[in-house]
């Protein structure tokens, strides 16, 4: 009975304090300010956020640098029915979203719409549908004649989704999510790229260590949970093989000044240093995790 | 009394089921109150982020920047935090170095046997296996500090741009010469909660807000007569 009490009265106090939460607009801030005095739930702490770059950088990058675009390396949209697990269709919704995003920044349109048909599937089966909202798809339709648009949408497609599972609290889903798109774009490079003749894609993969990290970081806030526990598990083997790439030093501290063309640069400190044979570990060891998390008979 | 509470259980928690989840609308902050570049060729880059803030409050996000892009990073919050956010932007990087650890531990105590050899009594105590000079248990524990060196990773991190030092500017836009893993760190000021400590803190509805960090990208442009033949 007491504690029936507590509850009312703390579900009743709190009632205009989550109200405020929404920070929807400054003129609410005004009329609450003098209001409430009460126990909250701490919102945020001192904590740290590690982000993850979205699949269409790297591949507006590496199209820039010259790369070809290379069908065989996406998952075929045929093996979406395959995935029955939940964490496996979590998994494979990231790799379908790099490839979704391939396919955009590649202008392969047809792709891109039998892509996007194919995660709008999974993120059914996952429970994240509500991601997608009827004016993503009348965009989507609208984008077909306009590249930059259309990867525009697919971009808003993705953000749609991490912003959907940060709202609802399931970092656990998103971090899943968004390693497997990253393993799939580091795939992609690794398996387009030529060690000898693309120079900026094979040193965008080298600077793929300090994402690693990142990602690392992020999925350890949520190593309890077993799906997340299995996938550090295999980052952690890439890691150890990013390990190997050296750093040198350009020879003057890192520093972010103004240029004599008043242009900020941030600049000196070191850069990561890849070799052949570190390239080929790298791409065996990205390429075995991603055939991991696409095979269909698993 | 019990059915009173019951209804009123149930009518709050209706009401503010919506209101809860609405509550979580810091999440993409940064999409709509954070001023875009007017270059267009700069796109939105997917490490931005918005979060609820205190006063008082610090928070980190960890993002990578890439050679050879241009970015821009810009803020914006809500109107009670203030307008001398400070905002610091620092290299992070992950170094190995050499520490001492300490470990202490509880082990039995033992006092010195002298007068015993191999085997024998010592004031009436046995002293097992000591060559002339030993040593016996006591029956006590004692305290045990023990140190080793150790090569850890450490996260040290170099401050690179300070706004506080810029007249508090909520943007910021540089071009990338070799990929770094940067550190943005935000403080609302103000004498809030501070962040750590307990779990549930006495925190004014006024004394909060959103702050959004909106990151852009963009291939950065060649400049000059590259590839014309001059």
């Amino acid at each position: 009975m007491k504690k029936q009490s507590k509850l009312a009265l703390a579900l009743l106090i709190s009632f205009p304090l989550v109200m405020f939460t929404s920070c929807g607009g400054n003129d609410d801030v005004e009329k609450m300010e003098e209001v409430v005095e009460a126990p909250v739930e701490e919102q945020q702490g001192n904590e740290t956020y590690y982000q993850i770059p979205s699949p269409d950088e790297m591949f507006g990058f590496i199209k820039e640098s010259g790369l070809a675009f290379n069908g065989e390396l996406l998952n075929p949209i045929q093996n979406a029915d395959k995935y029955v697990t939940p964490n496996r269709q979590a998994l494979n919704f990231g790799i379908y979203s790099a490839d979704l995003a391939y396919t955009a920044s590649f202008e392969e349109f047809d792709k891109t719409i039998k892509y996007f048909g194919t995660i709008q599937k999974l993120a059914d089966q996952i429970g994240i549908s509500s991601a997608f909202d009827k004016a993503l798809l009348e965009r989507i339709q609208g984008s077909l004649d306009n590249v930059d648009s259309l990867v525009s949408v697919t971009n808003s497609s993705y953000f749609s989704v991490v912003e959907y599972l940060e709202k609802n609290e399931q970092g656990d889903k998103l971090g899943i999510i968004a390693v497997a798109g990253w393993i799939e774009t580091v795939y992609v490079v690794a398996n387009s790229a030529n060690y000898k003749k693309d120079k900026a894609a094979i040193e965008r993969l080298a600077d793929q260590k300090l994402t690693l990290e990142n990602l690392l970081d992020y999925l350890g806030k949520y190593s309890d949970n077993a799906d997340v526990s299995q996938l550090l598990t295999s980052l952690r083997e890439l890691e150890a093989t990013y390990a190997t790439l050296s750093e040198e030093s350009s020879g003057s501290g890192i520093s972010l000044k103004k240029k004599e063309n008043g242009k900020m640069v941030l600049g000196g400190g070191s850069s990561i240093k890849i070799t052949e044979d570190q390239f080929n570990a790298i791409k065996a060891k990205v390429s075995e995790i991603r055939n991991n998390i696409v095979n269909t008979e698993a | 009394m019990k059915q009173h509470l019951n209804k009123i259980i149930f009518a709050v928690a209706i009401i503010s089921t919506p209101i809860f989840s609405f509550g979580q609308y810091c999440n993409n902050f940064h999409s709509s109150y954070c001023y875009t570049s007017d270059n267009e060729m700069f796109k939105l880059n997917g490490q931005s982020k918005s979060a609820l803030f205190s006063k008082g409050q610090t928070s980190e996000l960890s993002i990578v920047v890439y050679k050879g892009q241009d970015y821009r990073i810009s803020l914006c919050m809500d109107q009670n935090l203030g307008s001398q956010v400070e905002f610091k932007i620092y290299e992070t990087v992950k170094k190995k170095v050499e520490k001492v650890i300490e470990t202490k531990s509880m082990e039995n105590e033992y006092k010195k046997c002298t007068a015993c050899n191999g085997k024998g009594d010592n004031d009436g105590e046995m002293c097992y296996d000591c060559e002339g000079a030993g040593k016996v248990e006591t029956g006590g524990e004692v305290e045990v500090v023990s140190k080793e060196t150790k090569l850890v990773e450490e996260r040290v991190k170099e401050l690179l741009y300070d706004n506080s030092a810029d007249n508090y500017a909520t943007e910021i836009e540089f071009s990338v010469e070799s990929t770094r893993r940067l550190t943005i760190e935000i403080s609302v000021p103000g004498s809030g909660s501070g962040g750590t400590g307990s779990k549930t803190k006495l925190i004014k509805s006024g004394e909060m807000g959103c702050v959004g960090i909106l990151v852009e990208h963009m291939t950065t442009p060649i400049t000059g007569f590259y590839g014309t033949g001059f």
